[in-house]
């Protein structure tokens, strides 16, 4: 599913596309958010290498509030997204806005969401 | 150890009524401390969503406050949030939890006679969510019906969510001081 203001405020699919697959390496994004993605990964994936470094950079793009909110909502995501995975759950709308059955939306999308085979790259080193 | 990634505020210095009492709330629970209110109240509207959600999901609903608790503490050392890890509910230690029965938590509940068959499942849908999520499946939720109604299902799923998330969160920001 998608958010329908950050729809209505220009984000794209090649937006998120990019976001999750290669923003490290995209011109779609600026070092700011880049920042803010790699934190998301790292929170995720390898917080082992949340070092100082890595929070000065935070630190220089983001004022504290910034770092709370992005952080609470970072580690929310993360938490909720395991415990919907494991209910099975498929978006209630088809990609052209029908509301469709849960048996319909499984044909439409597939075994696992899109956007979640993307994220199980060589960087998950939950195994 | 990194230093905390941002500054816990002084919470005796908050003057937003509402955020102060879920402050004062945390405070007679012991789980939040006010380390994490204060690291929060940078952002003073997610401190008080979120505040209320932690203690919501903690200790209200149908599902046994001592089993959240255990589960609390053991998703905190998955997580490996030694801040969260750290903290102990009051009200569940004047309910009778211990910390032998955390700890046996930790290592081999399946066998361990001091948990009821509810809260082994419960223990195993905890720890088996975010080190082994394959295995919470149809088949693995069917059987948790055999011990718990879907209400108190999702009660625990979230519960674990929620937690879960904001240990990440914590981890992230590091470890705080802890007074005493």
């Amino acid at each position: 599913m998608r958010s329908a203001s950050a729809k209505r405020q220009g984000l794209t699919e090649q937006d998120i596309d990019e976001g999750v697959t290669h923003y490290a390496t995209s011109a779609r994004f600026t070092a700011a958010e880049k920042a803010a993605l790699r934190w998301c990964e790292l929170m995720a994936l390898d917080p082992e290498r949340i070092d100082a470094e890595f929070q000065c950079t935070l630190r220089r793009h983001y004022s504290d509030e910034e770092i709370v909110e992005l952080g609470a909502f970072i580690g929310f995501n993360i938490g909720y997204h395991t415990f919907f995975g494991t209910l099975g759950f498929y978006p209630m709308f088809s990609p052209d806005g029908r509301l469709v059955s849960q048996e319909e939306s499984a044909r439409l999308y597939g075994a696992a969401p899109v956007s979640l085979a993307t994220t199980n790259g060589p960087a998950d080193k939950r195994g | 150890m990194n230093a905390m990634l941002v500054a816990p505020l002084n919470v005796e210095e908050l003057r937003d009524p509402e955020l102060n009492a879920l402050v004062d709330r945390c405070s007679v629970l012991g789980v939040p401390d006010p380390a994490f209110a204060g690291t929060l109240a940078h952002a003073p509207e997610y401190a008080k969503a979120l505040l209320q959600a932690l203690l919501v999901s903690h200790a209200e609903g149908r599902v046994d406050h001592r089993l959240k608790e255990v589960i609390r503490v053991q998703l905190a050392r998955i997580a490996g949030d030694a801040y969260f890890a750290g903290l102990r509910s009051t009200r569940a230690r004047s309910l009778g939890l211990d910390e032998e029965t955390i700890t046996a938590a930790a290592g081999r509940f399946d066998i361990d006679p001091r948990f009821t068959e509810a809260e082994k499942w419960a223990l195993r849908y905890a720890r088996n969510m975010y080190l082994d999520p394959e295995k919470v499946d149809a088949a693995f939720y069917a059987e948790g019906k055999r011990h718990y109604t879907e209400a108190e299902i999702m009660e625990l799923g979230a519960f674990i969510a929620f937690h879960y998330g904001m240990q990440v969160f914590m981890r992230a920001m590091g470890t705080p001081h802890r007074k005493g």
